[in-house]
């Protein structure tokens, strides 16, 4: 399951440089593509940034059917904005639709070779895993913040001799 | 409109606020004068490795005093709670040594405290002040 959870989010933080390279993050003093995957992170009580991508995995369960080996996980994509102080915070409705054009952008296509990352280094396992399109929550309306969860249904075959 | 030390038109004693800071620092040790941990991580790499969990960022360890720990009752779940009473004069000057401005988000970023030699995460960081500075700290801590 790891390697399908790590080759998910590499894809999408590759495909967030290459759409649009101007939104990034400094987490923990170091700047990088504004995507993170939350359990990666320390479990301190910082809340989560602003215009930035957090993936939360879910539940597993075999895939129907099940016979068939394939395997399905949850991964919720959440994020927020306030908009910019110097339209007001009037233009976080804009914001929200460019983070929502992203989310579009960087889980198309559906689909990527799974990697194992577990030495650092990616190493082809010989598979693919893919996913559904997002599904895009009613807008979370918490002022100032506006922000959306966003539901994916990531489908792997498990590697039976990987951490 | 609150007082600060440029009120020197109403004849205020200008760096009044240090007062409020040695007062605070000699309470302090009154009531026991312990030492705390802090656990601070050193900036992340920001390379995959990090980005994944596998590498964590180095830690170092800085000792502030004086503080005074109290075991606060534990919470609903049962984790222990303790609030510490810290020197502002001490996290000044250490925060200083690390270029903070905002001691308190630094303190929240921090990874933890080092009590009984258990690693507590700062849920809460509040502070009084006097005269435009800070000269008490208490922090909430838990499991």
């Amino acid at each position: 399951m790891q390697a399908t959870k790590d080759s998910f989010y590499i894809a999408l933080r590759d495909r967030l440089v290459t759409v649009d390279p101007q939104r990034t993050i400094t987490l923990d003093g170091a700047t990088r593509p504004a995507i993170v995957v939350a359990e990666n992170e320390p479990p301190g009580a910082v809340p989560p940034a602003c215009d930035a991508f957090y993936l939360h995995w879910g539940g597993a369960r075999a895939a129907l059917p099940s016979s068939s080996g394939l395997m399905e996980m949850e991964c919720a994509i959440s994020y927020r904005t306030k908009g910019s102080d110097a339209n007001g915070n009037l233009d976080r409705g804009r914001d929200l639709a460019s983070l929502d054009n992203d989310v579009l952008a960087i889980c198309s296509p559906p689909h990527i070779e799974k990697y194992d990352y577990s030495t650092g280094a990616g190493v082809d396992l010989g598979s693919t895993i893919f996913w559904t399109l997002p599904v895009f929550s009613a807008l979370v309306n918490a002022p100032p913040y506006v922000g959306r969860d966003v539901s994916v249904t990531v489908f792997f075959y498990p590697e039976v001799n990987q951490t | 409109m609150p007082e600060t030390d440029t009120d020197t038109s109403i004849n205020l004693i200008p760096g009044r606020s240090e007062a409020a800071r040695r007062s605070a620092d000699a309470l302090l040790r009154v009531m026991g004068g312990q030492e705390i941990t802090l656990r601070l991580s050193d900036p992340s790499a920001g390379d995959t490795s990090s980005q994944l969990g596998i590498t964590p960022p180095t830690e170092e360890d800085v000792q502030i005093a004086p503080a005074v720990v109290d075991v606060m009752p534990p919470s609903v779940d049962g984790t222990m709670r303790v609030q510490v009473m810290l020197s502002a004069k001490a996290l000044h000057a250490i925060a200083e040594s690390y270029g903070v401005t905002d001691i308190p988000l630094w303190l929240m970023a921090t990874r933890g405290l080092v009590y009984r030699g258990q690693m507590l995460t700062i849920r809460s960081v509040t502070s009084n002040s006097f005269a435009g500075s800070n000269y008490l700290y208490f922090l909430v801590a838990t499991e």
